[in-house]
């Protein structure tokens, strides 16, 4: 049963962020995975056998691409979301068949992940959760299967980390250098939060926050004023030179 | 080996009832001694080198330098140890005098156990254990350049010394505080020299942790920044600056490590032991927040949280989290009571 489900999820369509997708397509084609693209989808009788979205930023974006996915695959086909801003039972209410929807929590490089959160919506039905257990394990990557909610575990905790640090940043507690020495010295850090949330894009940083705050409506999920002003202005990390330090 | 048996006398007080304590060196000979009238280490330094001359070209180097520590418990404690073996004399001062004595037995001890581990030579170990001298009054501390406060965390207590060492100590002294919870500024605010008052943060344990948090109260001047910062450099830590606000650098950015966890475990969307997992697989953190929760205790974090909450006027942020009380009240603080968020008892 379990080897007849393993052979079965090869056919992978990606959708999302194109830094992700380019990523993903490379390591998941080493692992035997056929990348189906919506161009070689349209007018053939090719079948999907799972969706991977990563869509974090937009919400009314991500809505719109599932449904249009959601015309082009089956009814039965798996869909993995990445849903590290909204919960993954809001994101399966897009659907028309939202039982087939499980969410994972992308944050930071993919190649850098070998270990994966993942969770089901409150609509999910289980024979789709074994699907998706069945389908990280072909492609090497662990698992952790917790509890809906936006943010999920380590990008909710290790924002609030990075928000913290830019508010202290931004009301000239210390220097950025410091703030990154103090916490990789003072209490073993693997790294400094400000050149991590570099690391990992701080749009997506900030994406996680203002889902938490939107959805918790709790004011201790509210953004950091600087957070918010350098994703505005397009200051988010490597993807784009300039974060909190400079690049070359 | 010419020049070895002169007589040696301590440039400080001229005694030469002086101890040779150890020798090193090759193009150099470096010789250090302590002086056993006036408690100082000197070091004299001769070129073995023809050419370079005969001359001892260094007296001392700055061995002279007097540091006070307040507070004999663990984070006093080990202050002393790391300004000892650094070469400073240090003057412990604690309440009463078995206090402060039993305190530089488990000095004397842990410096043993690092020499048996050659992180020290037996002479550095032999060297650090004459520089500590216990003292049970404040007035002893007159001569100190630096002086570094680690007494128990109560404002009244805190505020009582400092307006002590303000009376006694030499007008250039800086008089820091290893506070982590109070104000630098309202500490320094008692003395009549703020600009020579600022926060020195250290970590436990201190001859372990590599940073230290220098804190710049609202009159602390920069002159005193600049100095406490070599001083951390000079005794092998890694000094950070920070304005005086709650929490300083790491206790406020790292709350959310355990906070946020408390909350995620508390509205069940993963267990701790989950969390802990998560935290190191996916974050490369060493050790996950309810691991660490056990290791520091369950109290010490809680009241850091409570602490630093208060600072920031009940903001949100920092707003603890009941089911963190709950294992306080139940006395189930961690390692140290075999029970905390896991089970120690075997």
């Amino acid at each position: 049963m379990k080897a007849d489900i393993g052979t079965g999820l090869n056919r992978v369509m990606l959708t999302g962020s194109a830094l992700l997708v380019e990523s993903m397509k490379a390591d998941l084609q080493q692992k035997g995975c056929h990348i189906v693209t919506e161009e070689s989808l349209a007018g053939t009788s090719e079948k999907v056998d799972v969706v991977i979205e990563t869509i974090t930023q937009n919400t009314e974006e991500k809505k719109r691409v599932l449904q249009d996915i959601e015309s082009k695959v089956e009814a039965e086909t798996l869909i993995l979301s990445s849903c590290i801003s909204i919960s993954i039972t809001e994101t399966a209410s897009f659907l028309s068949h939202p039982e087939r929807v499980i969410g994972i929590g992308l944050f930071g490089p993919w190649s850098e992940l070998s270990f994966i959160e993942a969770a089901a919506a409150l609509q999910t039905e289980s024979v789709y959760k074994e699907q998706a257990a069945a389908f990280f394990e072909m492609i090497g990557k662990e698992v952790e299967w917790v509890e809906d909610e936006a943010g999920f575990v380590f990008p909710r905790i290790l924002s609030l980390i990075i928000n913290e640090a830019a508010y202290a940043l931004g009301e000239g507690a210390a220097s950025a250098e410091d703030i990154d020495m103090a916490m990789k010295k003072g209490t073993n850090y693997p790294f400094g939060p400000l050149e991590w949330a570099d690391k990992i894009g701080i749009d997506e940083v900030y994406a996680v926050l203002r889902g938490l705050y939107q959805n918790l409506g709790e004011e201790r999920y509210r953004p950091a004023p600087l957070l918010r002003k350098m994703v505005h202005a397009g200051w988010i990390g490597h993807k784009s030179r300039r974060g909190f330090y400079e690049r070359g | 080996m010419d020049g070895y048996n002169e007589e040696v006398h301590c440039p400080f007080c001229e005694s030469d009832d002086v101890t040779l304590m150890s020798l090193f060196g090759s193009a150099q000979l470096v010789r250090q001694f302590y002086c056993n009238k006036c408690k100082s280490a000197f070091e004299f330094i001769k070129w073995t080198e023809h050419s370079q001359g005969e001359e001892e070209v260094s007296k001392v180097a700055n061995h002279r330098n007097e540091a006070g520590v307040v507070g004999s418990g663990t984070m006093g404690a080990g202050i002393a140890q790391v300004l000892a073996v650094c070469g400073y004399n240090v003057i412990l001062f604690d309440v009463k005098e078995e206090i402060v004595s039993s305190s530089i037995t488990g000095i004397h001890r842990r410096l043993d156990r690092l020499s048996e581990k050659n992180k020290l030579t037996v002479e550095q170990a032999e060297l650090a254990k004459k520089r500590l001298r216990p003292v049970t009054a404040l007035s002893e501390m007159k001569n100190c350049q630096f002086v570094i406060e680690a007494a128990p965390e109560k404002i009244e207590i805190k505020k009582e010394i400092f307006m002590e060492l303000d009376k006694h100590c030499i007008e250039e002294a800086i008089l820091a505080t290893n506070t982590s919870s109070f104000s630098v500024t309202e500490i320094g605010s008692i003395t009549k020299r703020p600009e020579k008052v600022a926060g020195l943060h250290f970590f436990n344990p201190v001859p372990l942790m590599p940073l230290v948090e220098v804190i710049k109260g609202e009159r602390t001047s920069g002159n005193t920044m600049r100095k406490l910062t070599e001083l951390g450099r000079e005794i092998g830590k890694i000094p950070v600056s920070c304005s005086d606000t709650p929490g300083f650098i790491v206790n406020r950015i790292a709350r959310p490590f355990y906070n946020e966890a408390l909350k995620i475990r508390n509205e069940r969307t993963a267990s701790a032991e989950q969390i802990d997992r998560i935290m190191k697989k996916a974050g490369g953190f060493k050790m996950g927040p309810f691991e660490l929760q056990d290791l520091i205790g369950i109290d010490i974090n809680f009241s850091t949280t409570v602490s630093v909450h208060e600072g920031f006027y009940g903001d949100s942020r920092f707003r603890p989290n009941y089911s963190q009380q709950r294992k306080v009240q139940a006395g189930q603080l961690g390692r140290k009571s075999g029970r905390g968020f896991y089970s120690y008892e075997s």
